[in-house]
């Protein structure tokens, strides 16, 4: 899996592929960290896990994404190291369901600026040949 | 004479000076129109602006025609610079009009001080302030507070932080709406957008806010400047900040809600991030009782800076702040969405008047212009970068006529974060500040300097010129930074 950060006039966006949705979910994640923070530490932290259900896939990365910024405040963490596994509905029309977790550097440790929130501007979470491709805008 | 511009196969029509149309056309429910002069035009046609603008007529019940101000740029969803005024009734109210950070806004507080009397004290005023005003991620608040207490906040705004000791009965008179929206229904505000608010009430947050100690450099209108209690050479503060993480929860929360019990409408829709809930349903209701709710929690945010501020103050200048004369000039929103009666086709009517990354700019006479103001327009605020000043402005007897009572909200950024990374360096930025213009740099990341260096921004002067020249906001005073602190 990886990702890139793209340009934005004024907010930010990550580009990623993964060979699997849930590592696509993850990319996407760390490129959120490094949008936030240019220099993560490799060790340090606890991890926490967390999940998310939603309608669609779109709007699963949405509730995925905003969970992590949910966690970054109350916990006062950056959450790095993120892995994530998306399950597919059930049954047609069901929920989609993602189980993630992350390793939470305590932001007393790093240099870090604030991502406001994930937009469904452009949004873009669909397979490609045979990978998944996303792309999401966040809020600076 | 230029009559039409093409960018990105979208025609804009001049209509007069500085006025350019995008016709109606298509899925289009109204024109569009962008405030700008040539130059200016250039810059808002190289990104997406255009087509957001675009695509934000396409929301029910706009009225006459979406606009973009001078200052415009890209966001999602509604660009950034954006007035769409929506009928209440039959129309819409749009989170993404407003913005993830709702009443993120700009407040000015006057000093007796002057220029004279800060030179010398500025690396111990910018240090102190850093050290007194919380900013970037996970720095905390000014107070550490709980779930209920953030209700209160929520729900009565400025009324809390005056019963609290926090501010004065004079800084709530020289607030929008006094410091307290009177739909604000803390009860329609999640209990994670709260768990977020709790840690960050009275921090600055990071990106583009700051707090900046400023210079009046130039008068433009003796009158109206004397009116606000500007003069040349005096010192001011100024605040730019929002609702931090507890309004963009409210933002992100309502955006899903709409998605899922209004799906019909947001299928017509040419962007998600333009989710609206029709009026008279449950939901748009709900929002605005939330949006005001968190445009409470943003007053009450930059009042408790203005608190840690004043003693700042008192501390650096061995002086009580009254004796310094610090204070509010205005507090004013530029992320909002508020019910307004407006003149349509010679009808009054109320409108959803959604100004996301646009200030209100009512005239002289409006009741909504705090009594001190009344007989000269509403102060507005137009914060530039940190090496070109900023400009106070007051509504122009043109606003309510050409924008819905809006005018800029700043200078609006030409150039993206990851640009902005590659081209400056941060440290160089702050080095080059205080060499060259004697101004003050302190922040939590020097990727944040880069990233707001001056460079990156378009040229406030010529915003505010074409706000002049449209009528619709009269330049009174300029400013100059001495000292700016941010996230």
């Amino acid at each position: 899996m990886s990702y890139t950060l793209r340009e934005h006039t004024a907010d930010i966006a990550v580009e990623a592929t993964a060979p699997e949705l849930g590592g696509l979910f993850g990319a996407i994640a760390e490129g959120l960290a490094a949008a936030m923070c240019e220099s993560v530490p490799t060790s340090g932290g606890d991890r926490f896990e967390i999940e998310c259900r939603a309608e669609s896939v779109e709007a699963l990365l949405y509730e995925y994404l905003d969970q992590l910024i949910y966690e970054r405040d109350v916990r006062l963490v950056l959450p790095v190291d993120n892995e994530a596994t998306v399950q597919d509905p059930e049954t047609p029309g069901g929920e989609w369901r993602v189980t993630a977790s992350a390793r939470g550097v305590p932001l007393a440790e790093v240099t870090a600026r604030e991502i406001k929130a994930v937009t469904y501007s452009e949004m873009v979470v669909e397979q490609r040949d045979d990978e998944w491709y996303g792309y999401v805008v966040f809020d600076v | 004479m230029t009559t039409t511009r093409e960018f990105q196969d979208i025609t804009l029509e001049r209509v007069r000076e500085h006025v350019w149309e995008i016709p109606k056309s298509g899925e289009m429910r109204v024109p569009a129109r962008v405030l700008a002069s040539e130059e200016l035009l250039e810059q808002i046609g190289d990104d997406k602006t255009l087509q957001q603008l675009k695509n934000a007529t396409q929301l029910p019940g706009m009225q006459k025609y979406a606009l973009c101000m001078p200052d415009g740029h890209q966001g999602y969803g509604f660009p950034v610079g954006g007035v769409g005024a929506i009928d209440a009734e039959e129309g819409c109210i749009s989170p993404g009009a407003v913005g993830f950070d709702i009443n993120c806004g700009v407040r000015m507080i006057r000093t007796n001080l002057t220029y004279e009397d800060l030179q010398g004290n500025e690396e111990e005023l910018v240090e102190t302030l850093f050290e007194n005003v919380p900013s970037g991620l996970g720095g905390g608040g000014v107070v550490e507070t709980d779930v209920k207490t953030v209700e209160e906040i929520l729900e009565r705004g400025l009324d809390w932080a005056i019963e609290e000791g926090y501010a004065t009965e004079a800084d709530r008179l020289h607030c929008e709406d006094e410091g307290r929206r009177p739909n604000a229904d803390a009860d329609a505000v999640s209990e994670k957008a709260k768990n977020r608010g709790k840690n960050q009430v009275g921090s600055l947050g990071s990106g583009n806010h700051f707090l900046e100690v400023q210079r009046v450099t130039d008068i433009y209108k003796e009158d109206v400047a004397e009116a606000f209690g500007l003069e040349a050479d005096q010192i001011v503060v100024l605040i730019h900040c929002g609702s931090r993480g507890l309004g963009h929860q409210v933002c992100s929360d309502y955006v899903r809600k709409i998605e899922q019990r209004h799906g019909d409408l947001l299928a017509e829709l040419p962007d998600k991030d333009l989710a609206a809930a029709p009026a008279g349903s449950e939901l748009a209701a709900e929002y605005y009782g939330a949006m005001g709710a968190a445009i409470n929690f943003a007053w009450v945010n930059r009042q408790l800076i203005t608190h840690q501020t004043r003693k700042v103050f008192e501390r650096v200048f061995g002086r009580d702040w009254q004796d310094m004369e610090m204070e509010l000039l205005y507090d004013v929103a530029h992320n909002i969405a508020k019910k307004e009666p407006h003149d349509v086709d010679g009808e009054t009517r109320e409108l959803y008047v959604h100004r996301k990354g646009a200030t209100r700019a009512f005239p002289a006479g409006r009741e909504e212009v705090p009594r001190a103001y009344r007989d000269v327009g509403q102060p507005v605020i137009i914060p530039g970068s940190m090496g070109a000043g900023s400009y106070v402005l007051r509504g122009g007897a043109e606003s309510m006529q050409e924008t819905f009572g809006s005018t800029a909200h700043g200078a609006g950024r030409t150039m993206s974060r990851t640009q902005a990374k590659q081209d400056y360096w941060g440290e160089t930025v702050q080095d080059e500040l205080q060499e060259q213009n004697q101004i003050y740099v302190k922040a939590q990341s020097g990727a944040t300097i880069a990233e707001e260096a001056p460079g990156v921004y378009k040229d406030v002067d010529e915003v505010v010129r074409v706000s002049e020249e449209l009528g619709i906001g009269d330049a009174v005073a300029r400013t100059f930074p001495v000292c700016n602190i941010k996230g």
